[in-house]
């Protein structure tokens, strides 16, 4: 696994399943809808990488940090120069969902999901930051819910995968910045059982999603 | 292990926790000799500050032995002393890079709060509640301190425990106080506090290059210690007219540099601490700035008004008027604990600073909520309780 194209296919496959599997395991509310276009729900989120784009993609050669982001969570299967197939798994081990994702450019790519509980369709672009800021990740994200009640549903969750992507992006920048997401689940604390589920229901509140 | 824990809104209790572990490649474990109170917790224990829970363990200032590491840690080994910056820092980031550690983009694993209060998530702190990242602080036995070679120092031979620990926070906080006047020689510094904070600061500022500190608060017998400790001028605003004293003190100019180090001390209303009330919380004046108000009107034309008190929320009635008409420059922040720490131990190391004074009352861990009690009150001249967990 060397070429550019490659490497670049890893990034987007981690963006891509950490929102598609996210977005089945998320419960999140929301405040405002999301844009619409041409019944597509349409969300774009950026984050910025303190590395040279070249080390951005270059980061998903190493294996095992690939992994640890998918967390084993899905695998990744080459169609053709240009062409991949992700496989994921939700974290009950179903599988849930596959997307083809295509190369359409050096800094450029597409996926669309070809079966899983939402349609969903995107593209990551990375852009090289101002002064010595690194590189932006861009992603634009669309996805509906088919048929009136799933779209009745969708209005009350139509955040899930724009709360997907926003995690997902904060966990990439982490891990290629940093090595890790930091993680304080397990600290020792005075709590009993109960009061660590509901304090662990506050943590996950507190460390998905983003800004409002 | 024992632990001193918060148990709800002014309620502390020491009580039995597990013990933490290993959890990622740059974590290392460190067994506590010396763990500080801070003015910082008390607007956590108080409520003040949002998102405690019930079972928190509380402390972010303190020193000791390294006894585990994770399979990254590349500078430190077991049986290193070190001394722990408060603020974690990641060490790879763009803020990182650029030393703005207590700003980390990747340290805070609950950014959402503060992204929704503040715009954006500041770095995590140890000990410091849900809204920095929800780590177990130090008031125990042991701690799992994050990205170990960012941020954990060794401690260089000779300097006591109960005076490094102040380099965890009290000081490099007073430091970057005063870093922030952009001293150039000469000046009148004001401080407002003589805590910890204050005190360090006011001592950093003389090392920095100020030809005159003047301490202001209304415990005599702080005042009286920082006056006899660091040979600075100091006036009570219990029985002074701050503003005129110190009008007078400079020959009508005002000082040069106005360093406030008090923070949200005084409050009206406590706001919940869950995540579904920020909106309403922020609504509410959290903060009573009065020192901060006082700092810039005092301030000379064209000065600095560095901040280190910590304030969560927003002001009332804050004199942006006087500040804009003045001109004057406004620093504030969390302290960058791993920019300054080496420097300040070798500082310590020379005995050019010397906080061990700042120890008024060494307790054992099992004290620790009379430590807090003595602290909180002010009592018999308390001006910081250390915990020793292992004595
Ligand atoms: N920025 C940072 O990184 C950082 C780090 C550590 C502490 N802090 C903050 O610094 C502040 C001081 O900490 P501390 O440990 O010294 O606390 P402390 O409680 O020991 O000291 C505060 C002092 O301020 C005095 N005071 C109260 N109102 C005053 C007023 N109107 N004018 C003058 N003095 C007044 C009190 O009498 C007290 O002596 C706290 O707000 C704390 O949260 C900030
Ligand atoms: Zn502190
Ligand atoms: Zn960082």
């Amino acid at each position: 696994m060397t070429s550019n194209a490659t490497r670049w296919a890893l990034l987007g496959a981690t963006t891509a399943t950490a929102l598609g599997v996210g977005a089945t395991v998320a419960r999140r509310r929301r405040r405002h809808q999301p844009d619409r276009r041409d019944g597509w729900y349409v969300v774009r989120r950026g984050i910025t990488v303190d590395r040279p784009m070249d080390a951005l993609v270059g980061f998903w050669t190493d294996r095992e940090r690939l992994d640890r982001a998918l967390a084993g969570w899905a695998t990744l299967e080459q169609l053709d120069d240009n062409r991949w197939r992700c496989v994921a798994r939700d974290r009950a081990g179903r599988t849930g969902w596959r997307a083809e994702i295509t190369v359409t450019g050096p800094r450029r790519l597409s996926w669309r999901v070809e079966a899983g509980p939402v349609p969903q369709q995107g593209r990551v672009d990375l852009v090289p930051a101002p002064r010595d800021r690194g590189t932006e990740i861009r992603v634009e994200l669309r996805y509906r819910f088919g048929g009136p009640v799933r779209r009745a549903l969708g209005l009350v969750r139509g955040a899930e995968p724009d709360q997907g992507l926003r995690d997902a992006l904060r966990r990439i920048k982490s891990l290629i910045e940093c090595g890790q997401v930091i993680d304080t689940r397990r600290d020792p604390s005075g709590r009993d059982q109960r009061q660590e589920a509901a304090t662990d229901r506050l943590r996950e509140r507190l460390t998905t999603g983003g800004r409002a | 292990m024992r632990a001193l824990c918060w148990e709800g809104v002014g309620k502390l209790a020491v009580r039995d926790v597990p013990e933490p572990r290993i959890r990622a490649e740059g974590d290392i474990i460190v067994k506590v000799r010396a763990s500080s109170v801070c003015g910082s917790d008390l607007h956590l224990i108080n409520g003040y500050l949002p998102a405690m829970r019930e079972g928190d363990i509380l402390g972010h200032e303190f020193t000791g032995e390294v006894v585990e590491t994770g399979p990254g840690v590349q500078r430190l080994r077991v049986g290193d002393r070190v001394v722990v910056g408060s603020v974690v820092a990641c060490g790879g980031c763009w803020y990182c890079r650029t030393e703005q550690f207590s700003l980390c983009d990747n340290s805070n694993a609950q950014p959402v709060l503060t992204e929704k209060l503040w715009g954006h998530a500041p770095a995590g702190i140890l000990g410091y509640s849900h809204a920095a990242g929800g780590y177990s602080g130090s008031h125990a036995e042991y701690i799992r301190v994050p990205f170990g070679d960012v941020g954990a120092f060794p401690v260089p031979d000779g300097v006591p425990d109960d005076a490094v620990v102040f380099a965890s926070d009290a000081l490099p906080t007073g430091w970057m106080a005063a870093d922030f006047c952009g001293l150039k020689g000469g000046e009148v510094v004001a401080v407002w506090g003589a805590g910890g904070v204050g005190q360090m600061a006011a001592r950093s500022a003389q090392i920095l290059g100020a030809e005159r500190v003047i301490v202001i608060d209304r415990l005599p017998q702080r005042l009286a210690t920082a006056a006899a400790r660091l040979g600075v001028e100091t006036i009570n605003y219990a029985d002074t007219d701050v503003l005129e004293a110190l009008r007078e003190m400079t020959a009508g100019r005002g000082p040069d540099a106005c360093i406030e180090a008090v923070g949200m001390e005084a409050h009206d209303v406590g706001p919940g601490y869950a995540y579904d009330r920020v909106k309403q919380s922020a609504r509410l004046t959290l903060d009573r700035p009065t020192s901060v108000r006082q700092a810039i009107m005092a301030c000379r034309k064209g000065g600095t008004v560095s901040i280190v008190g910590v304030y969560a929320g927003l002001v009332d009635k804050f004199p942006l008027g006087a500040a804009m008409n003045k001109a004057l420059v406004l620093r504030m922040g969390q302290m960058h604990a791993q920019r300054y720490i080496p420097m300040l131990l070798d500082r310590l190391a020379a005995g050019e600073i010397d906080p061990g004074y700042l120890a008024t009352h060494p307790l054992a861990l099992e004290d620790g909520v009379r430590g807090y009690e003595l602290f909180e009150k002010k009592r018999d001249g308390c001006l910081r309780s250390v915990l020793h967990p292992v004595r």
